[in-house]
Order: structure tokens, then sequence, then C-alpha cells
């Protein structure tokens, strides 16, 4: 992370009451998934070393950010607002730990801020209240910017105390046609944060550029463009403002789409029309060696691999309407995988968390629209994730497969919403203006 | 779709006379044709629009760095790639989920395919369009699927398959905003792009 020249972890945990007689920190998981389930969390306001605006600015956006970030995998409770404004301050040095068990935190979280020669320190300190015991003492700095990439990672740091990975520092990639005029309809690829914030634009060639993927190492981008006139895939090296036109190497006029990495980064799925029908193509992350996987002369297209890679799901009509299929990554031991859940599915997104064998698409389960479904592979079962929501498609999931990402069509405008995987809890990205699709939710 | 219906199959049969009378002759094709009426009347503006809305984009950054101090981009100068309904070849319409040719859609094209004969340098990029009634990504494969049914039925009329490029557009450029089967049917079709 560029942003953050430095995240140390502070040597010495400041003598809040005497170390307990040395012994190993304990083991994070079993305290708040185990010994804690849904552990209690105290998130007071950010302290503020100096006084002056640039500090407080700075703590305002730590508290907001680390708060929703906290908030965001739905695994821990908090204490309401009201109950730590009941108490004392906080003393971010020295925590009256009793204060703390009187209002029912189970585990505190106390931030420290200041601005100081152009730079921002972060200092945090995670307490089990109980004991007293910090949990995790981390101090951060970097350039003021964006206090909110600070509080991203410290979430993620806290996160690192369950037995899940945090997301938020991950970033989302979507299409976007805010910046369409009359006379050039354009589509271009945006970044955002997971949470809607900070966009960045990556594509400004003004033609159309859709079907974004990440490349697992998070630092390229495969997609469609047409700036060449006909549909082709680009690579994006997003850092370095660089892209690689034809990855897949279409000659005359074939065309690709629907690009896809292995979860390795080493292969890439793609679809091609250069055997003359739409199918299903395999190649090294480069383009090189490409190999047919589909032969039908129907349309087979939309590529996702397994978790491990081995296995693909793809989108055919060969038996009338589009369905979900799988394969082996070879073309091999083809079966059907969507039969009860409507007459058009496509769009598959395979959870990438090995302990969640399920693949979720865009299915067309009541006439007109579309919406988000989950199937699952023990079960066979199906599990609707939108509902009345406009009509909904490109799902994606976070890294840890605990959240999807999608766009959805509601009062004639397209919006990239996230839902949590069993489909209780929606949240719109404001993002941005113009309509918003085809979001893909990156490392 | 505004074409008469009386006129279908004497087009039709004049195509196909054409077509084995050129087999007949083996080769030149006589410059007469060249006149023949495009399948819907297309003016000189629309044709040079036509012809303008084919070139290439210009070179230019494709993208631009994210973070850090990389390389910045802008935007590319030039012309807009917007494939409307004009030109001189008029767009073929489909069914629903479909790639299949009408009657309609088979007459319109035995007309560009006299138009085509007659012009002899002109090279056509078939665009593949879908409504919004399906997923982007299946209506890609779709779209693609329109454009190279009408090309290859281009082809099976006499026109080199050389001078017919397909590009699918799925339903990421439709022609008609609107959400009524009326737009609908609109934006499920082949556009023809047509340089020189």
């Amino acid at each position: 992370m560029a942003l953050l020249a430095a995240v140390t972890t502070l040597a010495a945990a400041p003598a809040v009451r005497p170390p307990a007689a040395r012994q190993e920190p304990p083991p994070l998981d079993e305290i708040v998934i185990g010994g804690l389930t849904r552990p209690r969390f105290a998130v007071p306001e950010c302290v503020p070393r100096r006084q002056d605006d640039a500090s407080q600015a700075a703590c305002r956006t730590l508290t907001q950010v680390l708060r929703a970030d906290l908030r965001f995998e739905d695994l821990f409770q908090f204490v309401p607002d009201s109950l730590l404004n009941a108490i004392p301050p906080l003393n971010p040095q020295a925590p009256r730990f009793d204060d703390w068990k009187g209002i029912g935190a189970k585990i505190l979280v106390a931030t420290q801020a200041e601005v100081a020669n152009a730079e921002l320190q972060v200092e945090v300190r995670v307490y089990l209240v109980d004991t007293g015991q910090p949990m995790l003492q981390k101090r951060y700095s970097g350039r003021p910017e964006n206090p909110r990439s600070f509080a991203h990672q410290a979430s993620d740091d806290i996160l690192t105390l369950t037995q899940y990975k945090g997301v938020a520092r991950t970033r989302i990639v979507f299409v976007s046609d805010r910046d369409a005029t009359k006379q050039r309809p354009s589509k271009e690829l945006y970044i955002v944060d997971y949470d809607g914030f900070n966009p960045r634009r990556v594509t400004v060639n003004s033609s159309l550029n859709i079907l974004p993927a990440w490349r697992p190492d998070g630092a390229a981008l495969v997609y469609v463009s047409y700036r060449q006139g006909s549909p082709m895939l680009y690579l994006a090296k997003i850092f370095e403002g660089q892209s690689v036109a034809n990855l897949s190497g279409e000659k005359g006029d074939s065309q690709a789409f629907s690009p896809s990495f292995s979860p390795d980064g080493k292969s890439l799925a793609f679809v091609s029309n250069r055997a003359g029908s739409t199918d299903v193509w395999i190649a090294g992350a480069d383009g090189a060696s490409p190999r047919r996987l589909t032969t039908t002369q129907a349309k087979d297209t939309a590529p996702c691999f397994s978790p491990t890679g081995d296995e693909i799901a793809f989108t055919s009509d060969r038996t009338g309407t589009p369905q979900l299929w799988l394969m082996d990554n070879q073309g091999l031991n083809v079966r059907r995988l969507t039969v009860a859940s409507g007459n058009y599915n496509d769009g598959c997104a395979w959870n990438p968390a090995k302990q969640y064998s399920e693949i979720a698409y865009t299915a067309r389960l009541e006439a007109g629209g579309f919406d988000i479904a989950v199937i699952d592979f023990a079960t066979r079962q199906v599990r609707q994730i939108t509902q009345g929501r406009g009509s909904c498609e490109y799902a994606s999931w976070a890294p840890n497969g605990r959240h999807l990402v999608f766009s959805c069509e509601r009062n004639k405008r397209w919006e990239i919403t996230i839902a949590d995987r069993e489909g209780r809890f929606f949240q719109t990205l404001a993002t941005g203006p113009g309509n918003n699709a085809q979001p893909d939710w990156g490392p | 779709m505004p074409f008469r219906k009386q006129s279908r199959l004497p087009v039709g049969f004049v195509v196909l006379a054409f077509l084995v009378l050129a087999a007949a002759c083996s080769g030149k094709r006589p410059p007469a044709l060249a006149t023949a009426t495009p399948g819907e009347g297309g003016s000189a503006a629309d044709e040079a629009r036509a012809r303008a809305s084919a070139q290439p984009l210009e070179e230019g950054p494709d993208v631009r760095a994210v973070e850090g101090e990389g390389a910045s981009g802008s935007d590319i100068p030039g012309s807009g790639l917007y494939p409307g309904e004009g030109g001189p070849l008029a767009d073929i319409r489909f069914d629903y989920d479909s790639a299949a040719l009408s009657d309609e859609a088979r007459a319109t094209l035995e007309r560009h395919a006299l138009w085509l004969q007659g012009q002899r340098d002109v090279r056509v990029t078939i665009e593949g369009h879908c409504d919004e009634r399906g997923t982007v990504e299946y209506n890609l494969a779709l779209g693609e699927q329109r454009a190279r049914a009408t090309r290859e039925y281009l082809a099976s009329l006499g026109i080199a398959a050389e001078r017919l490029r397909v590009v699918s557009y799925g339903k990421e450029r439709p022609l008609e905003p609107g959400s009524d089967d009326a737009a609908h049917a609109k934006n499920r079709r082949a556009h023809f792009n047509v340089s020189r």
C-alpha cells in the first residue's frame, strides 16, 4: 500500500496494568469467535492528539469509517452511541476498563490521530475489556490526504482477530456512462473503494469499455474494449496507466469478450468466435497457447473459475435456453448445473471461499426482470438474493466470499449494489452519476 | 418497419435471377447495378456519416494510472462511433432472443446484396444488437449470432465474406433508450456500417 508509508506494531504495550506472566498472545480466533460469540465492541470517537483542524478532521473521518468498516461483516455487536456518551471520555493511554465494562463492552477500540509535518499518524489499540489485555496495537503513518484508507487498514487488521479476512481495503471496478456524450456514447471503467468512495477513472479512450475483471494480484484489469472497432480483450495495468491490446490474439474479424482470470492468475478464460461460433477458450494469462474448451454451435459464454481453478462454470443455450454448465479446465466432464431456476440463467460467479461451495448468477425467476440467485452445490438448492429491487445482474463475490456486488436497474438507472451472501442486507453504493454496472470485486 | 410488403417477392426474385445470371457469366457484374436502390433511402449525408463513423479511433492513451505518479491520459479527440439507424443500408430486425432471419429481414438483405453488388469497393461492418431484456454477457453472444447470421445470408447471396465484418454490441448501444415493446423491437437489430 503506497499510501501508508509505515505500518508498525507498537513495540511495547503501554503499561495499562502489569502484564500477566509472560505468555503467548491468546488464540485470537477463539476470543472473538469461540470465547465471545458476536462480541460487543465499543468504538469511541478517535482522540486527536493535537487540537488543530486537520487532526480533528482526520479523527472524525477515522471514527466514521472505522465504525462502518467493522459493522460491514456483521460479525460483531456494538455499544450504542448513547451509552458511549454516558461515561467519561476515553483516556486512550490508560482506559478505565471498569467504565467500559459498565456499558457492556467486551472489546474496546481506542484510536488516536494527529497530522504533523504533512503526515497523518494514527494509533489503534484493541483491548479485551474484561482483562484490560491489549489484543492488537498498531501505528499507521502516511500522507494525510485520505484518512479513510487508514481506517480501512485498521479494520482489516482488527479482522485478523477473527477467522475472516477483512475486505475494507478492497476495490470494485465497474462500467459507467457518466462521461458519455451524445456524440460519444462511451462507457469507461472506474474503480472505487469497497464502500463506494474514492472513485477513479481508469480508461480514457471514449470508446466502449465493458466486462472488467481483476487480475488476482490487483495490479491489472482485463476488459473488453471496442476502441479498435470490434470487441477485443485488453489488459490495463492500473498503476502504470498502460494497456496491452488484443490479449487473446484475435485475427481477422474474430472477437473476444467475457474475460476472467483463474484464481492463481496464471490462466485466462474468455469467449471468442474465432472458430465460427461463440465458445469458451482458455489461455495463459498473457493470452499465449489458447485452447478451445467448448465446441458446440450454440452460444457458449461467460466463463468463471472455481476457487481451485480446476473447474469452469459457463453459460450455454445448447439445450434451447441459456443455462449454467460446468466443465473441468480441459473442457471435459461437461454437465448442466441449473435445472430448476427458470429458463434464463447467466453470469456465473463462483464463491472464492472454499467453505462456501456455491455459485452466484443472474436468473430470470419472474417474468421480465432478472434477480441474483445463489446455487449450493451440495443441495442444489437455489436461494434468491434480490427481490423487488428492479432488474439485477452481474454478480461478483467479495474476496472472502461473505458479500456480493451486482448492478440493479431502478427508476431507469443502473446502480452498484452490495448484499451479504444470505441476501438480508443491501447497500447501494454512491459511486457517482450515470449508469453504473458490471461490477467486479477485486483484491 | 416501413417496407412495402408487395415489393418483397419481386425484389427477391430479381436478386436470385441476378445471382444465377452473375454466376453464369462468371465474374463481372454489369455496372448498371450500381444504381440499384438500397434497402432504405439513404442520403449522401447519411452515407458520409456512416463512413465517418466506421473509422477506427485515433491512437491515443487507453487507460490512465489510478494511483501514484504513473502516466496520465486524456480523452481521445475525434469521431464518435454511434451506430445509429442511418446509412445507406437499413437495419434488419429480429424476434426476441432469436438470431433467425425473418422473411422480411431476408427481403431487406436481398436488396442490400443488390446494392453491394454495385458498390464493389464498399465494405460493411455488420453490428448485432439486442434489446435490454437480457443479461450483458448472453446478449453479447446473441448479438454475435445475429451479426453472423446476417453475414452468412449476405455471403450466400454472393457478397464476398472479406467485405463483411461482424461486431456484436449486445445491449451496450441501444438505438432507442425506451423500455416499451416498440423500443425493444427497434433495438433487436443488425445495423450496417458502410465504409470504402
